[in-house]
């Protein structure tokens, strides 16, 4: 007998055994990359007794394995080290980056999702209709066609042709927008870009409640994340739209279906109960393979609109060869594909119990 | 004991496909108007990668900036020039530039041929894009056989490898390991051009309207070595899953269990029994790959990881510089990356209704 939380907690298990391997390979990449951290961290013209200090400080010429183990250590505190070129802790940087690329990839799974399962189905039961061909055209384009390029054309077309969206950058995030709901209190603000990210301790609730600002930076928010977020969310709407289509077609030619129809029941009731529910299964299990095209398309995303994200700074940490940096950020992006794809898994299995077996 | 000789494991790898196969192939063929569609469009890259110095109309790195931001055919616009004035003063001008036929894609910022760079790109797209999946196809398709075919804890262990490079997403991955090893840009002698064949056929040929073809084509041809690599390595996991998968499903079946009663070694039985069984879905797979390796190569080179100067990614990272003037920079080598994607994308969709195969739509874009 497989329940729904001894699934989840088998699942979780896995996906922590897959985080350590994610932190594993982090940490062998550095090993295996040219030149020593000491060079990195100490001033060009440094003395060999500096080098050594600095090597023992960091714990440089232990062993292996003892270095392995630390940081790990330093991972579960929440300790990811120090970036070499700012020399300022990690760990915040990277976490504070965190709401940007988050609000861009459910920005475009919200449209994603809002858009081509509807379409899929008006594509499926009007088949060879002239919607079904707008839609195939559309999704035969949509997986085609590179998201950055994408993005620059929607950037040319709608923010420097006609000036509709700004062309790049965020000014104001998610949370900072519904802050202003709460309150401004007087030592500064209650969000801030920065690690920490909301000053809890800086919360009074304000009466009367002030909507303005709200409005105001709600627009500008919107402005702003709309053409990344349409950049990114072009490929799985196609694709999503693609699979629909395709499961609805085979569900409509089962027996079941014929059986729910014969039996008199509405076509609105057996397309959307019946039919439907069954095309998302597998449509649920490819969006999650998918996940990391998400990932990797929120980067490159960032990149076109200046959108100071994770993917932003890892392509900034990269260039820089700023190993702290680049670890921290493959840690998080491999941990939180782990934890959405555990999501899922989770959301899969409610709707299909079978999995759980 | 029955041994396979190697010629066997050739064939059996790039497949032996069946008369059924091949007439199902044929009659989907006739049936889809979008099949042809497909082929015509990758028929054309492959044309434009490997004829480069012959169909290019100019070098594709000659600048010529009297004549840069020349807009494409169909396309004027005009601009506000500073001419020096009649008594030593200066006037503005304005003048409209108009298209031309010798720039039927217009040219860069530096006066470059857009027709020409957008031919020479279909190379660097095209060559990352088939040797990136026949790598991860080496990489992945054994490693695949063997975990479906032993079982137990092999097959955990490899498949939870699996899972972890999954966890990667493959652009960041990509990035991170070129960003780490360098970009090893290797630079290849053009056979077409120092052998002289381009510039004979060059020659060879009248143009109408009193136009000449320029000769002088690029020697070499710079191929992005890191990024053949990563993307081969990055996307050996679809592989390792489509053939795991087939080997999982063929090990229970009578005649396997009856070859190996007969004394075929595990070799012998992997070799002529499961891989054979799974070169239809790995063939859709390869299709669906290279669409999106072509993808992953113009990412890289937008973002100027690959080291590849005349790929169609990097001129749209060059394009942007031009964004408010001339559109064109970027727009025309996007549209030649949709057409091909798009082409290859109609070819594994014939493929995939003609043969069949039980797999999702695995691969990924970008």
């Amino acid at each position: 007998m497989a329940s729904f939380g001894r699934f989840l907690a088998r699942r979780t298990a896995q996906g922590l055994f897959v985080v350590l391997g994610v932190v594993t390979v982090v940490f062998a990449l550095r090993y295996v990359t040219p030149g020593s951290p000491v060079d990195f961290i100490a001033p060009l013209d440094a003395s060999q007794a500096t080098r050594r200090r600095i090597a023992d400080a960091r714990g440089l010429d232990d062993p292996l394995w003892l270095q392995y183990v630390t940081y790990i250590g330093d991972l579960l505190q929440g300790e990811m080290g120090y970036s070499y070129r700012s020399r300022t802790a990690v760990a915040p940087r990277v976490f504070a980056k965190l709401p940007a690329t988050l609000e861009l990839a459910v920005a475009a799974t919200v449209v994603a999702v809002a858009l081509s399962i509807p379409l899929g189905v008006v594509s499926a039961t009007r088949r060879h209709a002239l919607p079904d061909k707008a839609a195939t055209l559309f999704s035969l384009l949509g997986i085609s066609t590179p998201n950055f390029w994408l993005g620059v054309m929607l950037v040319i077309l709608f923010a420097v042709q006609f000036d509709v969206f700004p062309t790049s950058a965020r000014p104001v995030g998610f949370l900072e927008t519904v802050g202003n709901l709460l309150v401004v209190a007087a030592d500064g603000p209650l969000v801030s870009t920065a690690w920490p990210l909301v000053h809890l301790d800086r919360l009074v609730l304000a009466a009367p409640l002030d909507a303005s600002g709200f409005v105001a930076d709600g627009r500008t928010w919107v402005a702003h994340l709309f053409l990344p977020a349409v950049t990114l969310g072009t490929y799985f709407t196609a694709l999503i739209t693609r699979l629909t289509r395709s499961g609805m077609l085979e569900q409509l030619g089962s027996g079941y279906i014929r059986a729910a129809r014969a039996k008199g029941l509405p076509e609105a009731l057996v397309r959307y109960r019946h039919a439907l529910r069954n095309t998302l299964i597998p449509v649920i299990t490819v969006v999650g393979l998918q996940l990391g095209t998400l990932i990797g398309g929120a980067v490159i995303t960032e990149a076109v609109f200046a959108w100071p994200g994770l993917g932003t700074l890892v392509i900034d940490a990269i260039n820089n060869r700023d190993w702290p940096l680049i670890q921290g950020c493959l840690v998080v992006i491999g941990t939180g594909f782990v934890v959405v794809n555990i999501a899922v898994d989770a959301l899969y299995a409610r709707l299909n119990p079978q999995v759980m077996e | 004991m029955p041994r396979l000789a190697p010629r066997r494991w050739l064939s059996a790898l790039t497949g032996r496909l069946s008369p059924r196969t091949l007439r199902n192939l044929r009659s989907e063929f006739r049936a889809s108007g979008l099949a042809k569609i497909g082929v015509l469009l990758v028929t054309l890259a492959v044309l434009m990668a490997v004829f480069a110095p012959i169909i290019a109309p100019w070098n594709p790195t000659t600048q010529d900036r009297e004549n840069a931001q020349e807009p494409p055919l169909g396309f004027s616009y005009t601009e506000t020039q500073v001419q020096p004035g009649e008594d030593g003063g200066v006037v503005n001008e304005t003048v409209r530039v108009n298209a031309t036929v010798t720039h039927p894609l217009g040219t860069d910022g530096l006066g470059r041929d857009m027709a020409s760079r957008v031919v020479y790109g279909a190379r660097t797209s095209l060559i990352v894009g088939i040797s990136g999946t026949l790598l991860a196809m080496l990489v992945g398709v054994p490693i695949g056989l063997i975990s479906g075919y032993y079982k137990g804890r092999l097959d955990d262990a490899l498949m939870r490898t699996a899972d972890v490079s999954l966890a990667f997403p493959s652009l960041v991955l990509a990035i991170a390991l070129v960003g780490l090893f360098g970009q090893a840009a290797v630079a290849v002698p053009d056979p077409l051009v120092v052998t002289g064949a381009a510039a004979a056929i060059r020659g060879a040929v009248s143009l109408p309207g009193g136009l000449t073809y320029p000769t002088g084509m690029p020697e070499t041809f710079t191929l992005p070595g890191t990024v053949i690599l990563v993307v081969g390595i990055v996307n050996w996991v679809w592989f390792a899953r489509v053939a795991r998968g087939e080997a999982l499903g063929v090990s229970e079946e009578a005649y396997v269990t009856a070859s190996r009663a007969l004394g075929g070694s595990d070799r012998y039985v992997i070799a002529r029994h499961v891989l054979p069984n799974s070169t239809t879905p790995i063939l859709v797979l390869a299709t669906i790959q290279v669409a999106a390796i072509v993808l992953l190569e113009s990412a890289l080179s937008f973002l100027g990881f690959s080291g590849a100067t005349l790929s169609w990614g990097f001129d749209i990272a060059q394009g942007r510089q031009y964004q408010t003037t001339a559109w064109w920079i970027a727009a025309m080598p996007g549209l030649a990356i949709v057409l091909t994607v798009i082409g290859v994308n109609l070819v594994g969709d014939w493929l995939r209704d003609a043969l069949d195969p039980d797999i999702e739509g695995e691969g990924g874009g970008v």
